[in-house]
C-alpha cells in the first residue's frame, strides 16, 4: 500500500463478504423450493422474493468489491491519494443503507418487478447518487495533478461511466413490455458484456502487472485490443437477446453473428492471464492465492460465458432453449466465473497490503475455500445444465406441462441443492479466511517484522 | 500502440452507430408487432400489477424472468380467459398439490387488468416463439389432452405417471361408470362433502363428455 487513503478498500470489501454470504443463503432458500412440493414459507417469503434477494445481493456485493478495488487500484497506478475518503464512506453508507431498505421493502410488495431491476424508483435515484459521488471523486482523483492516465484506469474509468449510464435505461417504467425488455437489456447485456467486462479487463491486467512483474506495455497492449473485441462484438451481440421479444426479425441474423464472435475476446484474457502467470512473469510468486483465484477466474470464465454462453446464442438452439435451466446453469457458471472469482482475486490481492498480514497460499483454510466454492459451482452448474436438457426435451420438443416436467427433473434439483449446500460451506470458509486477512495485524507481529523504507 | 487506441475507438463508435441505428428502425416496426395501438389503460393497469406483485421473478415472460413457473407468454391463448380468471382469484383451488402460487386478493378489476394485459402479451408477434412441440403429447386422444390441459395430473396419476394427492386413475373405468365421472367432473362435492377437488362444470359440454369417455375407457 503506498498512500494512507486506500484503506478505504478494505471496508469495501468488510461490507460486502457478509452480503455474499449473504446471496449464497438466500440461493440456498430458493433451491430448496425446487425441491420442497409445497411450499411452507409460500406467504412469508415466496419464490420470487427469494430470487429477487438473491440476485440484487449479487449485483450489490460484487458492485461494492468491485468499487474497493477501484479505489485501491487507480490511487495505487497514478501514485496518489484518493481525491474524497469521506465521500468514498458516504457513498458507500449511501449503497449499504438504500440495499438493506430494498431487500426489507421486498417482502412488502415494495418492488419495481422487473429482474435484476426491482429496486423502487426512489431507491434506484439513491443510487445513481451513489455512483456520481464515485465517478466524482475517481474522476478528482484521476485528474488532479494528473494529465496522462495509464491505459489501465483509461478503461476502467470507461467502464464505470458506461456502468452508470446503462443503469439509467432501467428506471423508467414502459406500457409496452417488448420496448421495457428492449431497454432493460441495455442495463443487463451491456453491463455484463460491456461495461463490468472493462472494469474486471482493466484490474485483472493491473492485478498482472502488480503481481507477476509482466511489462505494462505487453499487458495494456492487450487490454485495449480485447477491450475493442468485447465492445465490437458485444454491443451488436445484445442482439441475442432480442429473437423473441416482439423484435425485428433481422436481430436473429446479426445477434447470432455478433454474439457468437463474443468468445474471442475471453479466449484472449484467458490466453493472456495464462502467458503472463506461466511464462512472461519476472516476480517470484507470493501472493498464491490471489493468483490462484485470477487464473481459475480466467477460465471459468470462459467456460461460463464462453463456452456455456455460445452453447446457446444461435438462434436454432436459443429457440428451444430460451427460458429453461440452461440459461440458469450458463447464468451461474458465468457470474462466478466472470466476476465473482474476480471479486475474490482482487480482495485477496488487496487485503494483505492494507492489514499488513502475509498473503500465505499454504493454509489449508485457504485451500480448503478455493476448492469447496469451485467444485460445488461445477456441481451444481452441472445439475442445471442437465435438468435443462431433460426440460427442453420433454417440456419443448414433447409437449408436456410445465410442472408435471418440473416434478421429473426433481432429482437433479435435489442433486443442485447438496451443491449449495457444499458452496454454502464454503463460503463460510472463504469469509473466515478473508476476514482474518483483512484483521489488523497485531503489534507485536508487526513489530518483529522489518520497518519497509519509504520511497524517496 | 495507437494503432490500437485507434481501433478501439474506431470499433466502439462503428458498433454503437449501427446499434442506434437498429434501435431506432425496431423501435419503429415494434409498434405494429406488438398492436401497440391496443395498449389500453387496461393493459397498462396489468403490467403494473405484475411488476407490483414480481410476477416476473417467480414466472418468464417473453422467455425471461425466474424458471420456477410457466411461462406465460402464450398463457391467454393456451388457457382462455375463463381458466385465467378463476386461477388469478385462488390459484390453490386450481392447483391443490405442489408448487403453488400466492393468493394475491386480487379484486376482479385487477384480475381483469391482468387477463387484459396477458391477452395483450399473447398477440405480440415474437418471431414464432415458443415453438410448437413436435413430441406425441400433443396428438393424444382428445379425453386425454384435457386431462392434462385442465392438469388433472396434478393431483390423479394414470400409469405412474401424475400426482399422489387424488386417486390413482388407471383402471378408473372398471370401477366407475361414465354418469358418475361425468357428476364428479360437474359437482365433486356431490360424491363427498368435503372433496378439495374444483368443480369443471365451467368446461364446454363436449369437453367433458371427452373426458368421460375417455375416463371411462380406462379398465
Amino acid at each position: 500500500m503506498k498512500h494512507p487513503s486506500q484503506k478505504i478498500a478494505r471496508e469495501y470489501f468488510l461490507a460486502a463478504l457478509p452480503l455474499f454470504f449473504l446471496q449464497v443463503v438466500f440461493g440456498l432458500l430458493a433451491s430448496v423450493k425446487y425441491v420442497w412440493g409445497y411450499d411452507p414459507l409460500l406467504n412469508v417469503a415466496p419464490f420470487n422474493i427469494a430470487r429477487t434477494i438473491h440476485l440484487n445481493l449479487l449485483v450489490f456485493w460484487l458492485l461494492l468489491a468491485l468499487m474497493g478495488a477501484t479505489y485501491y487500484m487507480v490511487a495505487d497506478e497514478l501514485d496518489t491519494d484518493i481525491y474524497s475518503v469521506r465521500l468514498a464512506r458516504l457513498q458507500l453508507w449511501i449503497l449499504l443503507v438504500s440495499g438493506v431498505a430494498a431487500i426489507i421493502g421486498y417482502f412488502f410488495h415494495w418492488s419495481f418487478g422487473m429482474p435484476f431491476l426491482e429496486q423502487p424508483t426512489l431507491i434506484k435515484v439513491a443510487i445513481v447518487v451513489a455512483a456520481l459521488i464515485f465517478l466524482y471523486n475517481i474522476a478528482m482523483t484521476m485528474f488532479t495533478n494528473h494529465h496522462i492516465l495509464t491505459r489501465t484506469t483509461a478503461t476502467l474509468m470507461g467502464g464505470m461511466v458506461m456502468l452508470s449510464v446503462m443503469f439509467l435505461f432501467g428506471i423508467p417504467f414502459m406500457g409496452n413490455l417488448s420496448t421495457q425488455y428492449y431497454f432493460w437489456w441495455w442495463v443487463i447485456h451491456l453491463w455484463v458484456e460491456g461495461a463490468w467486462e472493462l472494469i474486471a479487463a482493466s484490474l485483472v491486467a493491473w492485478s498482472l502487472i502488480k503481481l507477476t512483474g509482466v511489462s505494462r506495455r505487453t499487458v495494456e497492449g492487450w487490454v485495449f485490443a480485447e477491450v475493442a473485441l468485447v465492445l465490437l462484438t458485444g454491443i451488436i451481440g445484445t442482439g441475442h437477446h432480442y429473437y423473441w421479444i416482439g423484435t425485428p426479425h433481422y436481430w436473429l441474423v446479426w445477434g447470432a453473428v455478433f454474439s457468437a464472435a463474443e468468445p474471442v475476446p475471453i479466449v484472449m484474457m484467458l490466453v493472456d492471464a495464462v502467458r503472463d502467470l506461466l511464462k512472461a512473469r519476472t516476480l517470484p510468486i507470493v501472493n498464491t492465492l490471489a493468483l490462484a483465484w485470477l487464473g481459475a477466474s480466467a477460465f471459468v470464465h470462459f467456460m461460463g460465458a464462453g463456452v456455456w454462453g455460445f452453447g446457446q446464442t444461435l438462434p436454432q438452439i436459443n429457440r428451444w432453449t430460451h427460458g429453461t435451466q440452461i440459461t440458469a446453469s450458463h447464468g451461474h457458471f458465468a457470474f462466478w466465473g466472470a466476476y465473482g472469482m474476480l471479486a475474490i482475486a482482487l480482495m485477496y490481492g488487496i487485503l494483505p497490503e492494507i492489514s499488513g498480514r502475509k498473503p500465505n497460499g499454504k493454509q489449508a483454510l485457504s485451500f480448503a475455500a478455493f476448492m469447496t466454492l469451485n467444485f460445488s459451482m461445477i456441481f451444481m452448474v452441472m445439475a442445471l445444465l442437465i435438468a435443462g436438457i431433460v426440460q427442453v426435451y420433454l417440456q419443448r420438443v414433447m409437449g408436456m406441462d410445465f410442472l408435471e416436467v418440473q416434478n421429473h427433473l426433481r432429482v437433479w434439483f435435489e442433486v443442485r441443492l447438496v451443491a449449495g449446500c457444499l458452496f454454502t460451506v464454503g463460503s463460510v470458509l472463504l469469509l473466515w479466511d478473508l476476514f482474518r486477512l483483512a484483521a489488523r495485524q497485531p503489534a507485536a507481529e508487526a513489530a518483529a517484522q522489518p520497518v519497509p523504507v519509504p520511497a524517496a | 500502440m495507437h494503432a490500437t487506441r485507434t481501433a478501439l475507438v474506431t470499433a466502439t463508435l462503428i458498433s454503437a452507430i449501427i446499434f442506434l441505428g437498429m434501435t431506432a428502425d425496431s423501435l419503429r416496426k415494434m409498434r405494429a408487432r406488438t398492436h401497440s395501438d391496443q395498449i389500453s389503460a387496461e393493459v397498462i393497469e396489468g403490467k403494473r400489477l405484475w411488476q407490483h406483485y414480481d410476477c416476473n421473478d417467480c414466472h418468464t415472460i417473453l422467455g425471461i424472468g425466474g424458471y420456477y413457473a410457466p411461462d406465460v407468454t402464450k398463457s391467454y391463448s393456451i388457457r382462455g380467459e375463463a381458466w385465467l380468471r378463476q386461477f388469478l382469484k385462488d390459484p390453490a383451488k386450481m392447483y391443490p398439490a405442489g408448487r403453488q402460487m400466492p393468493n394475491f386478493r386480487l379484486e376482479d378489476s385487477q384480475v381483469g387488468a391482468l387477463v387484459a394485459y396477458l391477452k395483450w402479451v399473447s398477440e405480440i408477434d415474437t418471431n414464432g416463439w415458443p415453438p410448437a412441440p413436435q413430441g406425441v403429447a400433443r396428438e393424444e386422444p382428445g379425453g386425454h389432452r384435457i386431462f392434462l390441459a385442465q392438469h388433472c395430473n396434478t393431483c390423479h396419476a394414470i400409469e405412474g405417471s401424475g400426482g399422489t394427492l387424488a386417486p390413482d386413475l388407471t383402471h378408473i373405468g372398471s370401477q366407475k361408470s361414465k354418469d358418475w365421472i361425468l357428476d364428479q367432473i360437474n359437482n365433486p362435492r356431490g360424491h363427498k362433502a368435503d372433496s378439495i377437488m374444483p368443480s369443471f362444470a365451467q368446461l364446454p359440454e363436449t369437453e367433458k363428455q371427452e373426458l368421460a369417455d375417455y375416463l371411462a375407457g380406462l379398465k
